[in-house]
């Protein structure tokens, strides 16, 4: 009944071999080049770089840092996808 | 004979929920959230259309909202004419 | 075409109502984990899949972040709101 015009997995497409940013469950952000991705938000990336968040015995919050040059992210982890050019 | 006898005493669940349509509804979630408003509509996956809405989150917190499409998937339990938690405090 | 019979008795269910209602108009959408995101809602699909513009992301009301266009996954969605 929606518009059938515009869907929101049409960002994926615009997106495609561009810069993206990934939010996941468990404190992990994804950024990289878009390569692939499906209805279930599985996204293939290349030189990913991924943050993981944690907090210390002090409670301070400190992160690490991964580098990938390929990476696949199950699509059920996926909390949020974007252009990498935020604030 | 048997369906008949069926068709008379069975009230369908979701029929108990089409029938607050209009009515304040207090809808409790997993994870100790709650919202309390007046039920538009709902849909197959009891996806929730409420307007004039309390949110009561697990910190204890209030927010009240215009109107809201309530995600299906994390209810739990519906008590029709239900005000919310505070019409039930416990001493 | 059928005359199917839903729960609800009217003939477009009131979520998609509502849907069409707020496209393209300022929006909260409200995660299960706590986060909101304002922002003005551009497209829905029956799985919740939301994408936004001109989106800030809040944590217990405070600005985290802001996104020009961002993609939600639909199992993370708690509510949508009007504002």
């Amino acid at each position: 009944m929606s518009d059938s015009k515009s869907e929101p997995l049409d960002l994926f497409k615009v997106l495609l071999d561009e810069k993206v940013h990934v939010k996941l469950r468990g404190a992990r952000e994804i950024t990289g080049r878009l390569h692939a991705y499906d209805s279930h938000c599985n996204i293939v990336l290349s030189d990913a770089v991924e943050t993981i968040y944690d907090t210390d015995a002090n409670d301070q919050l400190i992160s690490t840092q991964k580098k990938s040059e390929v990476i696949f992210v199950r699509g059920d982890s996926v909390i949020l996808v974007s252009s990498p050019n935020d604030v | 004979m048997s369906t008949e006898q069926s068709s008379l005493s069975q009230i369908l669940p979701l029929e108990l929920i089409d029938k607050c349509i209009g009515s304040r509804i207090w809808v409790l979630l997993s994870g100790d959230k709650e919202f309390v408003g007046t039920l538009i509509g709902f849909d197959d996956f009891v996806n929730m259309v409420l307007e004039d809405v309390t949110e009561y989150d697990v910190d204890g917190s209030e927010t009240q909202r215009k109107k809201i499409l309530l995600s299906g998937n994390h209810i739990t339990m519906l008590v029709p004419g239900g005000e919310g938690p505070k019409s039930v405090a416990v001493n | 075409m059928s005359t199917e019979t839903t729960t609800t008795s009217t003939e477009i269910s009131a979520p998609s109502r509502f849907l069409n209602e707020i496209t393209a108009t300022s929006v909260i959408v409200k995660l299960y984990s706590g986060e909101e995101y304002h922002g003005i809602l551009e497209s829905i699909d029956g799985y919740m899949n939301v994408t936004m513009e001109d989106t800030k992301e809040y944590v217990h009301g405070k600005l985290i972040k802001t996104y020009n266009d961002v993609f939600i996954r639909g199992n993370n969605v708690l509510y949508i709101s009007n504002v």
